[in-house]
């Protein structure tokens, strides 16, 4: 029980994944992209929810299923959990981690005259590239959320937030 | 013994099924396999007559037939396990843990990256674990 895998080699696969369907597979459409890599996580999330609920009683609603995808689900996941939970108590949950285990190991290309750039404007090109380059390895995570919840027999839509990083929201929105 | 052991998705659809005897029976294994499906339905919606704990994946025996019992088990992502013995005297415990072990090998199963969600298992190692739990738990249940 518990094979192990080197979170390097993790990190690495994802990376390359979001690069080779954003630049060799789908590089003129990036919405494609963003759809195949969320597929992809979808897949993840819905059999790692399989194997991650198998030794705990049923759920009895939507906020118990929350929480476990945000204590033991993301503990398997990243080894911490999220670090807060909002909601509006009206099917919208926003799971906020302060350290997201995915971005920080995603550096943008910081040479002198970008920096410049992006303090003098904040919205210049080249910061809006970093916005966009790093919300295209948010598709993933995104997938698993909500493959995992879908299969809880919850459905719903997930998206992401980074207006401040390395902290990282997930919205999730479940359909009525 | 084990007559048959089957599972069926969240939406009672039948995702396999594996009978154990020699006769041709597997359209009535079926019929009484989807007949315990209604059963599992009420014992979910009405978690307090039937007395169990709440929520427990372990559904206990959903009903006997003449011939048969027909136990169940809910997972936490709405697919059905059911197990079909003729066994008359069997412990709960001896169910509870065959139905743990089922639980693991259909998780292993649909953790294959080719396998489909919500499509009917062929994977051969599935069929042979399964087979092989059912062969095991014969013999220990009797002795």
């Amino acid at each position: 029980m518990g094979r192990e895998v080197a979170e390097s080699c993790v990190d690495g696969v994802i990376m390359e994944m979001v690069s080779a369907y954003c630049n060799r597979f789908y590089s003129s459409k990036p919405e494609l992209a963003a759809r195949r890599i969320e597929a992809i996580g979808f897949q993840v999330g819905h059999q790692l929810s399989e194997r991650y609920t198998m030794e705990r009683p049923r759920f009895s609603d939507h906020l118990e299923a929350i929480k476990f995808i945000c204590k033991d689900f993301w503990s398997e996941l990243f080894k911490k959990q999220i670090d807060n939970l909002k909601t509006n108590h009206r099917g919208t949950f926003v799971l906020q981690d302060n350290q997201f285990r995915w971005l920080t190991h995603i550096s943008i290309d910081a040479s002198p005259d970008n920096v410049e750039a992006s303090q003098q404007d904040s919205s210049s090109p080249t910061s809006n590239n970093a916005a966009q380059f790093t919300s295209m390895h948010l598709y993933f995570p995104c997938g698993i959320i909500r493959g995992a919840l879908t299969n809880l027999g919850i459905p719903c839509a997930v998206s992401a937030d980074i207006s401040n990083l390395p902290a990282c929201s997930f919205v999730v929105r479940i359909k009525a | 013994m084990i007559v048959c052991v089957a599972v069926v998705g969240h939406e009672n659809n039948p995702l396999y099924l594996q009978s154990f005897t020699e006769a041709d029976d597997a359209l009535k294994l079926h019929h009484i396999v989807h007949s315990s499906l209604d059963v599992i339905d009420e014992r979910v919606n009405n978690p307090k007559k039937s007395g169990s704990t709440l929520n427990e994946t372990f559904l206990g025996l959903l009903y006997p037939t003449e011939n048969y019992k027909v136990y169940g088990y809910l997972t936490n992502t709405k697919v059905k396990l059911i197990m079909v013995m003729t066994d008359l005297d069997v412990k709960d415990a001896d169910v509870r843990s065959f139905f743990r072990r089922f639980h693991a090998a259909y998780v292993d199963a649909v953790s294959n990256p080719f396998h489909v969600p919500g499509k009917t298992t062929t994977s051969k190692s599935f069929g042979q674990r399964v087979g092989s739990m059912v062969k095991s738990f014969g013999p220990g249940a009797t002795a």
